[in-house]
């Protein structure tokens, strides 16, 4: 019995002040339900700011409800608000700190380049989605374009000339292929260049900084960008 | 043979019932895993207009309908902690046992609605918004789960009038549930 006491009195007026707040909460509860109804209809009309305030506004408006009086935060002792709050800020910090690499796909002397291929492909999908049902058999040749591809993948650092001037490649030792150098088509033959797309720098001896893209594009695509390359050869 | 009691059963050094206490502390860890979850998928989600595309296929009505679900087992947990705090162990484990309910409510209609995708080919791998949306909802619903199990241990000891005081606790935790799917449905579901 002194047992069954002692658990109450963790509960009891005198040892807990939080205990015993009890706000209407049938009340809350259809003032839930209410801004639940308004969430779904506000997004209906399109309106971007509309939405904004209905679907995210009142999502806050919500949670505020349920934390401090379902969760009783509103009367909970100060050091509770201190652990969330720290968490929060914490959270906050780790958004802040990552977000401008994340919302952008390029930067002074960067460039998220998978995230932008990523971006392409996606639109392009959607934009031709009729067409990628039809053939689902390839949906991964929907939209590749050997020119763009080598733009959004190759250029950072053998320049969209072709001329090994890429932003990226400067900084680079060895520095990446000039395609407009007669000396560099005066060693290799196209089977070479099909061979280092696919397989990388360093399957021929060469700087293992040029990765392999076998895993990326099919032999097709590879085919196609190599003979974009090719455009590049002097008196091609 | 009794065991005794934990000290942390008993004692209130911050003036917060230990168990309180330690629900909070977990909880402040939870704002973190789902905050980072969520935080990455808003930035990403800003970050690729493609995602629009494949998030035009969730399903708001089923979204919409499990928030009315969580809304409302949210509602009939603090309903068993007002009926505990009156000491009215039986009538708390009813309404612990309606939260279950909804728990169990909210899961089935996450399998339906998830079947349905998956068959459409919206598997977590198909692109960066599915892996997102299986990845924060499922980390969601396996807390729905856990609190599910924990709720009916609570229940049973609070049938027979016993550890009432964790009757909150557990109505603290699921309220927190409720909260971060408050967030996910918009993010989710109405965002298009």
């Amino acid at each position: 019995m002194a047992e069954h006491h002692d658990q109450h009195g963790a509960h009891g007026a005198g040892h807990d002040e939080h205990a015993g707040h009890h706000p209407n909460y049938k009340k809350i509860y259809f003032t839930l339900l209410g801004l639940l109804v308004v969430s779904v209809v506000g997004p209906v009309f399109g309106i971007v700011w509309v939405t904004l305030i209905s679907a995210f506004g009142i999502a806050l408006v919500k949670a505020n409800l349920v934390i401090q009086n379902f969760m009783h935060l509103k009367w909970e002792k100060r050091i509770a608000k201190w652990f969330l709050t720290a968490s929060l800020v914490l959270m906050a910090l780790f958004v802040g700190g990552v977000s401008v690499d994340v919302l952008n796909h390029e930067g002074n002397n960067w460039e998220n380049i998978a995230a932008q291929a990523a971006v392409e492909r996606g639109l392009a999908a959607a934009a031709g989605e009729e067409v990628v049902e039809e053939e689902a058999a390839e949906p991964v040749d929907v939209g590749f374009n050997a020119p763009n591809m080598f733009n959004l993948v190759c250029a950072s650092c053998h320049g969209a000339a072709g001329d090994g001037k890429g932003a990226a490649g400067l900084a680079l030792d060895p520095r990446p292929a000039n395609f407009t150098d007669p000396a560099f088509w005066a060693e290799r033959d196209r089977a070479r260049i099909v061979n280092v797309i696919t397989n990388g720098g360093a399957s021929v001896g060469r700087s293992p900084l040029m990765v392999g893209w076998s895993a990326s594009f099919s032999a097709e695509q590879i085919e196609q960008l190599a003979d974009y390359v090719e455009t590049f050869r002097p008196g091609a | 043979m009794a065991f005794p009691k934990p000290q942390a059963t008993l004692r209130s050094a911050t003036g917060i019932p230990t168990g309180r206490l330690a629900v909070w502390w977990l909880l402040a860890s939870e704002v973190v895993i789902f905050g980072g979850v969520l935080g990455s998928y808003l930035m990403h989600r800003l970050g690729h207009p493609e995602w629009a595309e494949a998030a035009s296929h969730t399903n708001t009505w089923i979204g919409a309908f499990n928030t009315f679900v969580l809304l409302t087992s949210s509602f009939t947990a603090v309903l068993a902690h007002q009926a505990a705090e009156k000491g009215d162990g039986k009538k708390a484990a009813g309404f612990l046992v309606l939260t279950i309910g909804g728990a169990l409510t909210f899961l089935m209609v996450k399998s339906y609605e998830w079947t349905v995708e998956i068959l459409e080919g919206f598997t977590i791998t198909a692109n960066g918004f599915w892996s997102f949306y299986y990845t924060a909802a499922g980390l969601h619903a396996l807390h729905v789960i856990a609190g599910a199990i924990i709720m009916g241990i609570v229940a049973a000891d609070a049938y027979r009038g016993r550890e009432l005081q964790r009757v909150e606790l557990i109505g603290i935790y699921w309220h927190f549930v409720d909260v971060v799917w408050i967030f996910l449905f918009p993010l989710l579901y109405i965002a298009k």
